[in-house]
């Protein structure tokens, strides 16, 4: 179980861990499909860039953001004690 | 004291049950082969390929019944990752998410991004800033949840009498999509699928609820999935030697992306805030595939992705699945298999269409044919597709936005059973969202407001009868709004998405990540949100504002986030009773705060007694 004093630096903790999971997606969901056609000159994988990127890559991007925000997350919890009980 | 676990009374068997399920269905989808070849008539197919799935889901459902309130309303918290992320992914956008979309990519291509980057979005925002605090929160319902968190019974009861409009718009879109599919297969009128498919739904949820909702929901998914996949699998064997229709339809896009320009496919410049999806009806190919928004402008574009993102990261008929795992982490990781599984589909969508696109081109790429090929003929019959008068030239095919998906086996010449697999898949995909409505509907009714006024639950039986009652009332309900004004799908859908992110999103992220937000916040919030997403969508419909309703968020999200600021400084902060609870559901380890009340409840009755 948590201690009470180590509420605070936990939940600073996770508020960074947040901001740093979701602004770097929300910024590329939003910005990347607005250059896709700029991109659709290049190729890759035999797909027109902007499109692959747009699709392909916006769904590995988020499987990784989840990924890795539940592996730092869960790295959070341990340190500060957080974590459930197993 | 039941403490949070991550591996609590998991079913180590699961893997095998359901292994057995795909089994049986592509055994069931052999044998129709088989008999197909062997001159069958097709009638008979065809109800095999309906009532075969149907009577699996049925069973599964039944043989889970429970008469314990947390297996009933949250599955025994023990369902592991995957398969909430399973029945998560398909319950999104369930059948329209499959069938419009596939229709969508290939009629406007890229353009359809949006609701599939939308999604995405949805899953990645709910896993980080929702649903690991609403599973340690534990609360059976949105309602619940919020009426706890603000130790206030009228903000349950606004919140249940709210969400209770979106939800209603999912049912009815599911159960027309699937009763569109259900009556072309077995040649019978829509009306009566509706019927039968809430007959399907109440038999298979009623007696387990949740349990028996999870369990029969993960068939349902594994089937619509692998309806989805084999036909354009075998499809991209045949036309690229390779099994992986997501990622080996490239250069065959590019080729088409050439073949576009010489035939003349419009290039077409949306401006900023157009929307324009296609409808129900035939319709050309509107624009290049890959080209960048022709029907949607880039500024609808985003406000698009970013109201359905809402949407679905607040959707209160997932929000409650989390409650079902077996814990915090557990709930995390389910997000990122609902991720996997979104994407999936909608990758597979997107191939679906890009190898339509490529039949049809390969009729008039060498110039107007003599005569059309058979399986054309064949869509044609069938009422997938019709061709203008004419010079024969890409453009003068219309195909009806909800077949393409259907005339993928066709063009590829795969046999009937194919076509009936990927109807049958459609079904399930309906069943698996609109069962997943109509349970968070009924769930609503009963915890919130038939007890609305109450935190203590109803005894026992009483809140399980209630809750069964529920369920046949909402599912009976749903079918009746389906029967009575049938709208397009992929616009209720749409709707829905708006008005739940508006109404919902800004109230339960502030009320996690904001403490001094209080009842009277939730309520404005809640209140101008949903006012402002409504009167955008009605304007929408009359014409009067310019901006489409599927766009709603663009005027409800701010709205609700300006009530709940506005509402919450201007009145008296929040009791220290609620801000211990806020403090609490940020911490994942201790105590679930829904079970501990009612593990407290039960002593205080048994001191009573």
């Amino acid at each position: 179980m948590m201690e009470r004093k180590e509420r605070k630096p936990y939940w600073r903790h996770t508020k960074w861990q947040m901001l740093a999971s979701i602004v770097p997606f929300l910024v590329m969901i939003i910005v990347l499909p607005l250059y896709a056609g700029s991109l659709n000159t290049e190729k890759f994988l035999g797909f027109p860039l902007g499109y692959f990127l747009s699709a392909h890559g916006i769904v590995i991007v988020a499987i990784f953001t989840v990924a890795s925000f539940v592996n730092r997350q869960d790295a959070i919890d341990h340190w500060h004690g957080a974590h459930e009980d197993t | 004291m039941s403490v949070t676990s991550r591996t609590r009374f998991v079913n180590p068997r699961l893997g095998t049950y359901f292994g057995i399920f795909a089994s049986s269905l592509t055994g069931l989808v052999l044998l129709l082969v088989i008999f197909e070849q062997l001159g069958t008539p097709e009638t008979i197919l065809r109800w095999c390929m309906l009532l075969g799935p149907l009577g699996l889901y049925g069973a599964i459902g039944l043989l889970v019944p429970t008469r314990e309130p947390l297996e009933f309303f949250a599955a025994g918290r023990r369902v592991p990752a995957g398969y909430t992320g399973l029945c998560m992914a398909n319950a999104t956008l369930g059948a329209t998410g499959i069938v419009a979309m596939t229709g969508t990519f290939f009629l406007i291509g890229f353009d359809a991004l949006c609701l599939m980057i939308g999604g995405l979005a949805g899953f990645v925002i709910m896993a980080i800033m929702l649903a690991p605090f609403f599973r340690k929160f534990g609360t059976l319902t949105v309602p619940s949840y919020l009426g706890r968190r603000f130790e206030n019974r009228a903000v349950r009861l606004l919140s249940a009498a709210l969400i209770s409009v979106p939800i209603l718009l999912l049912l009815a879109a599911e159960l027309r999509m699937g009763a569109f599919a259900a009556g072309w297969l077995v040649g019978q009128p829509e009306s009566l699928m509706v019927m039968m498919l809430v007959l399907a739904m109440v038999v298979t949820v009623v007696m387990g609820g949740t349990r028996s909702l999870t369990w029969s929901g993960s068939a349902q998914a594994i089937a619509a999935i692998l309806a989805l996949i084999v036909p354009v699998t075998i499809v991209a064997v045949m036309v690229t030697n390779f099994p992986l229709p997501q990622l080996t339809n490239g250069p065959l896009l590019r080729a088409l992306t050439h073949q576009e320009v010489t035939q003349g496919v419009p290039l077409v410049d949306a401006s900023g805030l157009a929307f324009m999806l296609p409808g129900e009806g035939f319709a050309p190919v509107a624009k290049r595939f890959t080209v960048p928004f022709g029907n949607v402008g880039p500024t609808a574009f985003v406000i698009a992705t970013l109201t359905v993102m809402a949407g679905v990261a607040a959707s209160p008929w997932l929000l409650p699945r989390v409650t079902m795992t077996p814990g915090v982490y557990e709930t995390r990781k389910s997000l990122g298999w609902a991720t996997v599984f979104f994407g999936l589909i909608m990758l597979t969508a997107a191939a679906v269409s890009v190898y339509m696109r490529d039949f049809v081109m390969d009729i008039v790429k060498d110039g107007p044919p003599a005569s059309l090929p058979d399986w054309m003929t064949r869509l044609i019959e069938l009422g997938f597709a019709r061709v203008n008068e004419g010079a024969l030239s890409f453009t003068s095919f219309e195909f009806a936005r909800d077949k393409v998906l259907l005339s993928l086996p066709v063009a590829a010449g795969l046999p009937n059973v194919f076509v009936y697999f990927a109807a049958a898949g459609i079904v399930a995909a309906a069943l698996v969202a609109a069962s997943a409505a109509a349970v968070t509907l009924a769930n609503v009714l009963s915890e919130d407001v038939v007890n609305g006024l109450s935190w203590e639950p109803l005894p026992r039986d009483a809140r399980l009868w209630v809750a069964r009652l529920a369920i046949a009332g909402v599912a009976v309900f749903g079918g009746v709004i389906t029967l009575l004004a049938p709208t397009d799908p992929l616009h209720l859908v749409l709707w829905c998405l708006a008005i739940t992110g508006s109404t919902l999103f800004p109230v339960l992220v502030l009320s996690i990540w904001w403490k001094r937000m209080n009842a009277f916040g939730a309520m404005a919030g809640l209140t101008c949100g949903f006012a402002a997403s409504v009167l955008t969508i009605l304007a929408g419909e009359a014409s009067i504002l310019g901006l489409d309703g599927a766009l709603a968020g663009l005027l409800g999200l701010p709205a609700a986030t300006l009530g709940v600021l506005l509402a919450s400084t201007a009145t008296p902060g929040p009791t220290r009773s609620m801000l211990e609870l806020v403090r609490e559901l940020r911490i994942p380890g201790g105590e679930v705060v829904y079970d501990r009340e009612m593990r407290l409840l039960r002593l205080k009755n048994r001191e009573r007694d």
